[in-house]
């Protein structure tokens, strides 16, 4: 790959993070291209959804560094200034806005309709009147296969569904790469392959994701590049042909151990 | 003992002071119940708070807040803070301050149990599509958690709504004051304050139902398509 770090749209700099005495990250360093398919693979408890959620601060690292589109993200808290902690959370939102997530349990907002789930983020952060808010996300909803559930509340919907809502969420903002945190874990396994289209859709589409998945057979298809992660650390990134034939052991006792 | 002669035209005679201290009650309770919403969002707010100073001193005014009988908040507030510090509140003033705090002490609580039932996931997913802080809590964790403390804070009202007869001791012309006068001047105490009892009870009631009815709208809404 080239050196040149302004080639990369993200950087994840010898990030770590701890809860209490647990080392969830030690020193992961992870560049991603622009375009880029990169999927995330390993055992539970490896800290791979705790990765994802160090890139757009929703988990802040300890310590690291977040590099995204040339700008440099770190986390910051005073004990002491107040002023200083607000106006660094005032500038979180900016970065979050440009990266899409959907996560495990789908998170939709309960108490509003799918439009509504979809065009809140429309009106409140690309700051869009009403009704140009409104067409944008049913056009959204349209990809994901849902115009005919406009006006519906999710407890309507089926968990597919519920996570297309998601997607579209997601995607209505235009963001720069998307984060897919085991997206098909909670559904039901006839469900699973309809979401795992819609990723589909976004790789042809060019679309820069990473994304975190218990579908091997899918992110051996999918995937530009494979990170196996182990214990809080990045332990072998290939393509997927490298992963496939890894000598690594660890890497290659997991992978063993879920394709049999 | 004597016999008591029950003489229910008493009411009647006095009904527009009852009534003119009915409405004294409802504006006194619903002004208490203003300040309780407000004090105890407020240190809600504080308890969620990253700084562990504001989480102790929120958790101490709350306790001392609930621990306090309403009476002694009362003289504290209109007679305490006259003398000490010069500062006068009226009758009405000092009566629904008072109900604001031991309200508000309660529905921090409320607020707080509340806004914890609600998922974690559902402010991650706020704030990955870039809203901050105060649209999360305004635009998606507070109208969930409402649905989930609307019978409690029902509870708290009709609680602040039998504490505002207390507001009588420093002479807010509530409906128990109304009661008590009257009933010092015509001897029928019996009469008058049961009249105020059975108020009570309708009051209750129907602040009951509304929540019911109020509860089924928000309910509703998100079960109908």
């Amino acid at each position: 790959m080239n050196q040149n770090s302004s080639d990369y749209l993200l950087e994840i700099k010898s990030v770590s993070k701890s809860f209490g005495e647990l080392h969830v990250l030690k020193d992961v360093n992870l560049n991603i291209a622009k375009g880029e398919v990169v999927c995330i693979i390993g055992p539970s408890g490896s800290g791979k959804s705790t990765l994802l959620r160090c890139i757009n601060f929703i988990s802040p690292p300890d310590s690291g560094e977040i590099v995204f589109d040339k700008v440099s993200w770190r986390s910051y808290r005073s004990k002491f200034n107040v002023l200083a902690n607000f106006r660094y959370e005032k500038k979180l939102p900016a970065l979050r806005a440009e990266i899409g997530m959907v996560f495990q349990h789908f998170n939709v907002f309960p108490h509003m309709t799918t439009l509504e789930n979809v065009s809140l983020g429309l009106q409140k952060v690309r700051k869009m009147k009403k009704d140009k808010a409104k067409e944008v996300a049913a056009q959204s909803l349209e990809q994901v296969g849902l115009s005919d559930k406009l006006q519906v509340y999710p407890d309507q919907l089926s968990g597919g569904q519920k996570q297309r809502v998601a997607i579209a969420r997601a995607l209505a903002l235009n963001p720069k790469v998307m984060l897919f945190d085991e997206v098909t874990s909670a559904l039901d396994p006839e469900l699973v392959s309809g979401i795992l289209d819609e990723i589909r859709r976004l790789v042809r589409e060019g679309m820069t994701m990473i994304i975190v998945t218990h579908e091997m057979k899918f992110a051996f298809q999918v995937a530009h590049r494979i990170v196996f992660m182990d214990q809080g650390k990045i332990v072998q990134v290939g393509t997927p042909e490298e992963i496939r034939n890894t000598q690594e052991p660890r890497a290659k006792a997991f992978l063993s151990s879920i394709l049999e | 003992m004597g016999k008591y002669d029950f003489s229910w035209r008493i009411i009647e005679e006095h009904l527009p002071e009852l009534m003119k201290g009915l409405i004294i009650t409802l504006q006194i309770s619903v002004a208490g119940m203003a300040f309780a919403l407000l004090f105890g969002l407020f240190f809600a707010t504080l308890r969620f708070s990253q700084y562990r100073v504001l989480n102790v001193i929120s958790n101490s005014i709350v306790q001392v807040g609930r621990s306090l009988p309403l009476f002694v908040l009362l003289f504290w507030i209109y007679y305490g803070l006259s003398l000490k510090f010069k500062i006068n509140f009226s009758d009405f003033q000092a009566g629904a301050i008072a109900l604001g705090i031991t309200g508000g002490a309660y529905m921090a609580e409320v607020f707080r149990g509340g806004i914890k039932a609600i998922d974690q996931g559902q402010s991650d997913a706020a704030f990955a599509i870039g809203l901050n802080r105060m649209q999360t809590s305004r635009l998606i964790v507070l109208p969930q958690a409402i649905r989930i403390i609307l019978p409690q804070t029902v509870n708290i009202y009709v609680g602040l709504l039998k504490g505002a007869t207390i507001v009588s001791v420093i002479g807010v012309s509530d409906m128990i004051y109304v009661a008590q006068y009257v009933s010092l001047e015509t001897f029928r105490p019996f009469e008058l304050y049961s009249f105020a009892g059975v108020v009570f009870i309708a009051l209750t009631l129907s602040v009951a139902s509304f929540a019911w009815l109020l509860e089924r709208q928000l309910s509703g809404k998100s079960r109908r398509g």
